[in-house]
């Protein structure tokens, strides 16, 4: 069976020839599947004008991915529903996307330089102060994230086309276009829009959480978490405190398997918390949420309430002939975290290079090959990125504890310089041996205490 | 006080806030004979205090709590409740505000945020058992009247002041008892049996790399299964270790399987 010829993926894809050598020993009654095992460099299929692409959503990964298209040479269409959409969103970008997508620092309206976790009996522990001073977290306001990077698309060259995606005709043979039906607003609000019709040769889905393209393709489903936040306007002398830090709260009452936050944005606090398991409970999870901080935002007046879906592992089926997903469609966003607007970003750009480079700057047809380089790339630069997060997600954020030794853990310099390194640069640095051992033999040593007062608790319950 | 104490709801605009302590509407009031002697100022007020004794019954004593609460001095505070016998020698927090003050972790050890040892001292050493008593209540207490963080009094202790060899006392020499007691019973009664069944005595099994393994196999599963839930929590474990790696390989697998079947 190819599944299971394919199965020697584990974690990591080694070499592109090791790929290539799986494809061979796959069975060739799948005529459908043109599965090339040279790179469509050598494919005979060249067109007589420029790659048609477009790309569904005009978040952080549209933007990234239509610019990257269309400054490698190709015809790119990027669909936008709404043009000034204020996305409920944390808003909080690493360093190293600054340095990456070349971002103006008036786009970023806080710098976060320190952040307080905080346990489930409220110890308190401040982190940050590793960082090195042009070190921050940049917390951004995502219409304006998003706008600017769909403007530099446009500045490439790539058309937005101010529409909603309504559903795609997969094409009937090799070679022939992806037929795409959308609602044209363009930019007029209320209306119900113009239906057209536009033939592409690919698709990037970057339409998100609920992605249609995704539906599209099938492919599949993910367990996500609901994302809750309040934003609330607080006085200034309490602003003053959420000037450069944010406050994570980790507890039971606060999230079974997530954590709650206060995040400062321009001229407001973010206050919110998610959720997978507890769904239902998120409104009283907001409550305990909003009393954990209620020293801090007290008389703080409510000015809008949103929520989100946020996947938590990526599609079951990423890519299908001659579409891709990235961002939050593909699911590419971290545990623990929740992390998910630069990867959008990054996976955008990294698909739309695949693409570029799998068709000559525009000037040959793609194919699934292509666009499984991308998957590739992305999975060997970022999966141990991933995993560290999972791992430390099923660690930390189990019970409360574990939760308690979690904090107790941060409140080590060398956990604050790991983390942040790696959270800044999105790099799994392994670090001195000497000192991960220490900190094994440390976090072992917190979740055993933690652990043991929790027996303890439970004695006097009972 | 006692009017702060039936409208806990902060003065904030904040819809929807409903005052946590509801929770649990208990009154449960201990006697609390050890530390504060002056009976005469309690009463049986309806506080949503949890079950525990200390800060529970701190929270009820409302009237009390009002002299201390201004941050005077710590003499007028030892006045106004009687001079415990303890040498209490700092004051409770008692900067927060009179609303959620009431409602706060109250511990006369409770000091600045963190234990304060001396008060834990027994025959000239901390009682390291009691310290570990203590933060047990209060994080029973916190779990079941989560509090606000404040800035004010930030909350520092940090377990890892307790030394190592007072978690094994406590925590690891039971237990190790236990398990060490079920091993010996378990290889007296296989050693008999392999004795009794193949006349190999006890020596020799050892010296027998298939016996060997036996011991091993017991000796570990002693270890990690000690209850009957313990099989299925392991399996599980396993499960989830490689869980997330099977989502992100989905992709790469599903595309020739499923594809086919498609087709």
């Amino acid at each position: 069976m190819a599944s299971i010829a394919l199965k020697s993926f584990v974690g990591l894809r080694q070499t592109t020839s090791e790929n290539k050598s799986i494809v061979l020993s796959k069975p060739t009654t799948q005529t459908r599947r043109n599965f090339r095992i040279n790179a469509s460099k050598s494919s005979p299929r060249v067109t007589g004008r420029n790659l048609r692409v477009a790309v569904v959503g005009g978040g952080p990964a549209g933007g990234a991915a239509a610019e990257t298209l269309a400054k490698g040479g190709v015809e790119t269409f990027l669909f936008e529903r709404k043009l000034d959409n204020c996305k409920p969103c944390g808003g909080a970008i690493p360093l190293c996307m600054v340095g990456e997508f070349d971002l103006p620092l008036d786009i970023i309206d806080r710098r976060v330089t320190k952040m307080k976790m905080i346990s489930p009996s409220n110890v308190a522990v401040d982190i940050g102060r590793t960082l090195k001073p042009h070190e921050y977290i940049g917390m951004v306001r995502r219409e304006v994230l998003d706008a600017y990077l769909r403007d530099r698309a446009t500045t490439a060259g790539a058309t937005v086309i101010n529409g909603l995606f309504l559903k795609m005709d997969l094409p009937k043979s090799t070679g022939s276009p992806y037929v795409l039906h959308y609602s044209d607003y363009d930019s007029k609000t209320g209306g119900a829009g113009e239906k057209k019709t536009v033939e592409v040769d690919a698709v990037i889905g970057a339409d998100g959480a609920n992605s249609r393209v995704a539906k599209n393709i099938n492919a599949g489903e993910y367990e996500y978490a609901i994302a809750f936040q309040e934003r609330i306007k607080i006085s200034d002398d309490k602003m003053k405190y959420y000037e450069d830090l944010a406050e994570m709260y980790v507890g039971d009452d606060v999230s079974p398997d997530f954590y709650g936050w206060v995040f400062p944005k321009c001229d407001h606090v973010a206050v919110g918390t998610g959720t997978v398991t507890h769904k239902g409970d998120i409104k009283k999870l907001q409550t305990a949420t909003r009393l954990r901080a209620r020293d801090k935002i007290e008389g703080g007046k409510i000015i809008r309430v949103e929520a989100h879906p946020i996947p938590e592992h990526p599609r079951p089926r990423r890519v299908l002939d001659r579409v891709a997903l990235v961002g939050d469609a593909a699911g590419y966003v971290t545990k623990c975290s929740g992390e998910g607007i630069y990867f959008a970003a990054k996976s955008g750009r990294m698909c739309a290079e695949a693409i570029v480079e799998g068709s000559e700057n525009g000037k040959r047809m793609v194919d699934e090959s292509d666009l499984r380089k991308y998957l590739e790339k992305w999975d060997k630069t970022y999966w141990p990125t991933y995993k560290v997060l999972d791992v430390l997600q099923k660690v930390f954020y189990r019970s409360n504890p574990a939760r308690e030794a979690f904090v107790e853990m941060c409140a080590d310099e060398y956990v604050q310089k790991m983390t942040f390194d790696s959270y800044l640069y999105k790099k799994v640095v392994p670090g001195n041996p000497l000192d991960d051992l220490k900190l094994a033999v440390n976090t072992i040593g917190s979740l055993v205490r933690a652990n043991a007062l929790r027996r303890e608790m439970e004695k006097l319950s009972v | 006080m006692s009017m702060a104490i039936f409208s806990s709801t902060p003065p904030t605009q904040l819809p929807t806030l409903s005052p946590p302590q509801t929770k649990k509407t208990q009154f449960f009031y201990k006697p609390y004979f050890s530390l504060r002697p002056t009976k005469k100022h309690q009463y049986l007020v309806p506080i949503f205090a949890s079950a525990d004794e200390g800060s529970g019954v701190a929270a009820v004593k409302v009237e009390d709590e009002k002299a201390s609460e201004n941050p005077v001095s710590a003499g007028e505070n030892l006045g106004s409740n009687g001079s415990p016998p303890l040498a209490a020698e700092a004051p409770e927090p008692a900067t927060a505000e009179l609303v959620e003050s009431a409602n706060k972790f109250q511990d006369p050890r409770w000091v600045g945020g963190t234990w304060d040892l001396k008060q834990f001292a027994k025959g000239g050493k901390t009682d390291w058992d009691a310290v570990i008593d203590a933060e047990v209540k209060r994080r029973k207490w916190m779990e079941d009247n989560p509090q606000s963080s404040s800035n004010e009094d930030p909350i520092a202790f940090d377990t890892a002041i307790i030394p190592w060899w007072a978690w094994i006392k406590r925590f690891h020499l039971p237990e190790a008892e236990l398990l060490n007691g079920r091993a010996a019973m378990i290889g007296f009664f296989m050693a008999y049996l392999v004795d009794s069944l193949t006349g190999v005595g006890l020596v020799d099994q050892m010296g027998n790399f298939f016996c060997k393994t036996l011991l091993f196999v017991a000796v570990v599963g002693v270890l990690l299964i000690r209850k009957n839930e313990d099989i299925e929590t392991i399996k599980k474990l396993l499960e989830e270790t490689t869980f997330y790696d099977k989502q992100w390989q989905a992709t790469w697998q599903d595309e020739t399987s499923s594809k086919s079947e498609k087709n």
